[in-house]
């Protein structure tokens, strides 16, 4: 108990002081689950809108898929990353393995089935004839896709959020593909386990409320926004 | 302005559920679409407005072909208030702004539609937590003020309680001069399609079954099937259907006349109710005082003033 | 009301109940922290399992970095460590966390790189030579994890006068031996690992030996128990009980004979017995 809270009080000496590159690690992990979300909006959210608002063959099925994926273990999709992109695998010609963007495919890869998820539920939750409202009143399909989205928006930023909250905790497939390199690919999760496993526990303990505070930050922002829509 | 179905043909699963050969909805009148539930009257509705395609014929707005996507000149309330997430101003003014109608213009219209159905206090409400009733006026005034040459209502008193209701059937036919065009109206209701429009067309399983004005189509509705949805009761004597309106039956013999098997008797205070039946056909007829109640089992003589012969 | 006193009474007594026996330790298991090498070589699957039977004492195997294992002992949190860090050893036995020192076996690091061995190492004639070549001209991948091995390659850099932080293609994996290769094999660098790892993960890798046999490459086990005077709890039976077993002469032939039919050749050294001339 006492080294629990020695532990804290330690971590904020850790991070203020900044000491041995906490920080780096921190603004790695941020743009490294950062650029991943990003694509993964940019795929998942056109992809979620085509399967909420079309209708044709095998629909379920790919819903189906999609909420299997959504609960996928991270490390399997990490396993079958670094199977692909080791120099003996099919994509090794590209030399990613090891690095930053192995690990934000992968990550992306985790994100895209949360975000298709959330964003094909947060469409599906709208009144069921608003796109039939939206063209008779004469909107184009641009203008559809944009007024549709406004009305689902706080749906999908729960998308956006619940997408990088997943990858941003996740550790097995960071592990296996970003091999967890000092300089390079270590990130807050990963760091944890080195330090855990190097009996660093203050510094464990350091990157891990340095971890839970971003994913405070966070939801802290989805919920003022939550809360000033209903106010 | 007038609406011509030709030839219009919609099929859902392989199953058709609209087939048309033609159909004229003249302009600048209020046409009432009557018919069961699932007859096709709301696919009819949605066809018109382009936003079905149709699996064969088409749909013309004056000389215009309808066709999906390309905006035809129609207002359209829904059966169920749809807005988005706004306040009604925004809502009201969200198809001006789709139409290019400029600012100053969008205000006025907005106003207007606004006094026509009595919703001004409501403007800066938000229009997705309105109750069921306002969301109707709302609805409707969202369709007055784009002054489209075509409007189209499905059942748009539909779902509301008895009070809004009433006040709002009292209403409409005044609002449909304000529309100022060819309007459509879907409803299951014959009283409501009486009191609102000039015009009735009867679909039944899809297929126009008739069509006129509403004396033409009330006074000889043909089938038995559309007898009975346009309030008729159907009966059967001497091997041949008539169509009856239940309140022009009374005691007593006539011209044409029937014979009532009775069932029991109701005592509403000022006056006796027998109730019984004509073949299998549940009659209710009303009992001036003074007359001798018949008993439960007898026969019992009605007449009416006016019957029609039907197929 | 009474009821529910009572109620209260009989959950808290079945929670306190639980949690009791949750906490207890069996009288007879022991705690062993050890390091992930040793663990990885499956040397322990043979010795624990036949120990466990011998004596009736249970072991709860904790593997971890030689820092952990170490610190385990500081804190009491084992009763008995098997670890290859003689330096960092001492500071504990220094200390009064472990007593009882026995040498067990060695088994010894090489060097491994690429096939080609971009940075020329295999001519080298020391350890010392071996790792400047590298520093000069390759990349070289870390345990970075405060591991015995972690320690071995600090100490290898130091006696070659090159400060292994200025190196621009020098990386740490934080990780284990295996997960360390395997960055070492996809990114065509070098690494220092023990020899009993390396053999058992050959065949998937393409990395081969590139410098060997320097007695500074020699990498001791001791097996100390944690000092009951110091530390509450220690189960000092039992942790006796497994030094003897592993210094005793059956024991030491079985580590002796470990693996050595399927790598054709010894993957560790009992060091307990006296040699043999």
């Amino acid at each position: 108990m006492s080294e629990l809270l020695d532990g804290m009080r330690q971590s904020w000496g850790l991070l203020a002081g900044s000491r041995s590159g906490v920080a780096v690690i921190a603004a790695r992990t941020v743009l490294i689950s950062g650029a991943a979300t990003i694509l993964a909006v940019l795929i998942g959210v056109p992809s979620g809108y085509a399967i909420a608002r079309t209708r044709f063959r095998g629909r379920t099925l790919v819903l189906g898929f999609i909420n299997t994926a959504m609960g996928m273990p991270p490390v399997v999709v990490g396993l079958v990353v670094w199977l692909l992109l080791v120099r003996s695998g099919p994509l090794g010609y590209l030399d990613l393995i090891y690095t930053r963007g192995a690990m934000v495919i992968a990550q992306f890869l985790i994100a895209t089935p949360i975000v298709v998820g959330f964003t094909v539920a947060s469409l599906q939750a709208l009144p069921p004839r608003l796109p039939d409202l939206l063209a008779v009143l004469g909107a184009g399909r641009l203008r559809t896709i944009w007024l549709l989205a406004r009305e689902a928006k706080l749906g999908l930023l729960v998308a956006v959020m619940a997408g990088f909250g997943g990858i941003i905790s996740e550790v097995g497939a960071s592990m296996t593909v970003g091999g967890n390199l000092e300089r390079s690919t270590r990130v807050l999760t990963t760091a944890i386990v080195t330090e855990t496993s190097r009996g660093e526990v203050e510094r464990a303990l350091a990157l891990g409320v340095l971890l839970l505070a971003l994913s405070f930050a966070v939801n802290l922002t989805l919920t003022v926004i939550q809360q000033r829509r209903r106010a | 302005m007038d609406v011509r179905v030709e030839g219009l043909r919609f099929d859902r699963d392989g199953r058709v559920v609209l087939d048309i050969r033609s159909l004229l909805l003249r302009g600048d009148r209020t046409t009432a679409i009557l018919g069961p539930n699932g007859a096709g009257k709301t696919t009819l509705l949605r066809l018109i407005a382009g936003l079905e395609p149709a699996t064969a014929g088409r749909v013309l707005i004056g000389d215009t072909v309808v066709r999906p996507r390309q905006r035809p000149d129609v207002a359209f309330v829904f059966q169920e208030n749809v807005f988005l997430s706004q306040s009604v101003r925004e809502n009201l003014e969200l198809g001006l702004r789709l139409r290019r109608v400029p600012k100053h213009e969008r205000g006025v219209r907005t106003d207007e539609a606004a006094r026509l159905l009595g919703i001004r206090e409501l403007l800066d409400r938000r229009a997705d937590r309105l109750s069921g009733g306002e969301g109707r006026r709302v609805s409707l005034a969202r369709a007055v003020c784009l002054r489209a040459r075509v409007a189209l209502l499905d059942e748009p008193l539909g779902g509301l309680d008895p009070a809004t209701y009433a006040r709002l059937l009292d209403e409409l036919p005044r609002l449909l001069g304000a529309f100022g065009s060819t309007t459509v109206i879907v409803t299951h209701d014959h009283r409501e399609a009486l009191r609102l429009a000039q015009d009735v067309v009867v679909i039944v399983d899809g297929r126009v079954r008739a069509a006129g004005t509403k004396d033409e189509v009330v006074s000889n509705p043909g089938a038995a099937v559309v007898a009975e949805i346009l309030g008729y009761t159907v009966i059967e004597c001497d091997g041949h259907k008539a169509g009856v309106r239940p309140e022009a039956l009374r005691p007593g013999p006539g011209p044409a006349q029937f014979r009532m098997t009775v069932d029991h008797l109701i005592d509403l205070v000022d006056h006796q109710e027998v109730v019984g039946s004509i073949g299998s056909v549940r009659i209710r007829v009303p009992l001036p005082r003074g007359l001798p109640a018949p008993k439960p089992g007898e026969a019992f003589l009605l007449h009416a003033d006016r019957t029609c012969s039907l197929d | 009301m009474g009821g529910i006193v009572r109620g209260l009474c009989c959950v808290f007594a079945v929670v306190s109940a639980l949690t009791t026996a949750a906490h207890a330790r069996p009288q007879n298991a022991i705690v062993l922290a050890t390091t992930t090498s040793t663990q990885d070589s499956g040397l322990l699957d043979v010795l624990v399992p036949r120990f466990e039977k011998e004596s009736g004492i249970e072991v709860k195997v904790i593997a971890v970095g030689t820092g952990a294992a170490l610190r385990m002992a500081s804190t009491g949190d084992a009763d008995v460590v098997l670890v290859h860090a003689p330096d960092a050893e001492k500071k504990y036995v220094g200390d009064g966390d472990l007593v009882e020192g026995r040498p067990v076996m060695h088994n010894d690091f090489v060097i491994v790189g690429p096939p080609e061995d971009p940075a020329g190492v295999r001519g080298s004639k020391a350890i010392a030579e071996a790792m400047k070549a590298i520093a000069a001209r390759a990349g070289f991948i870390s345990r970075g994890d405060d591991s015995g091995t972690h320690k071995q390659e600090l100490a290898l850099w130091a006696a070659a006068g090159v400060d292994p932080r200025s190196l621009a293609k020098r990386e740490e994996t934080g990780q284990g031996m295996g997960a360390t290769l395997n960055v070492a094999d996809q990114k065509r660098a070098y690494a220092l690992t023990d020899r009993g790892t390396y053999l058992a993960l050959r065949k998937r890798l393409g990395l081969t030996i590139a410098f060997e046999g320097d007695p500074t490459l020699l990498n001791i086990y001791h097996v100390y128990v944690v000092n009951p005077a110091k530390h509450k709890n220690i189960r000092i039976e039992g942790a006796r009980a497994f030094v003897a077993f592993l210094v005793s002469p059956v024991i030491q032939q079985v580590i002796g004979d470990f693996k050595r039919q399927e790598y054709g050749q010894s993957l560790f050294f009992p060091d307990a017995l006296p040699r043999r001339q």
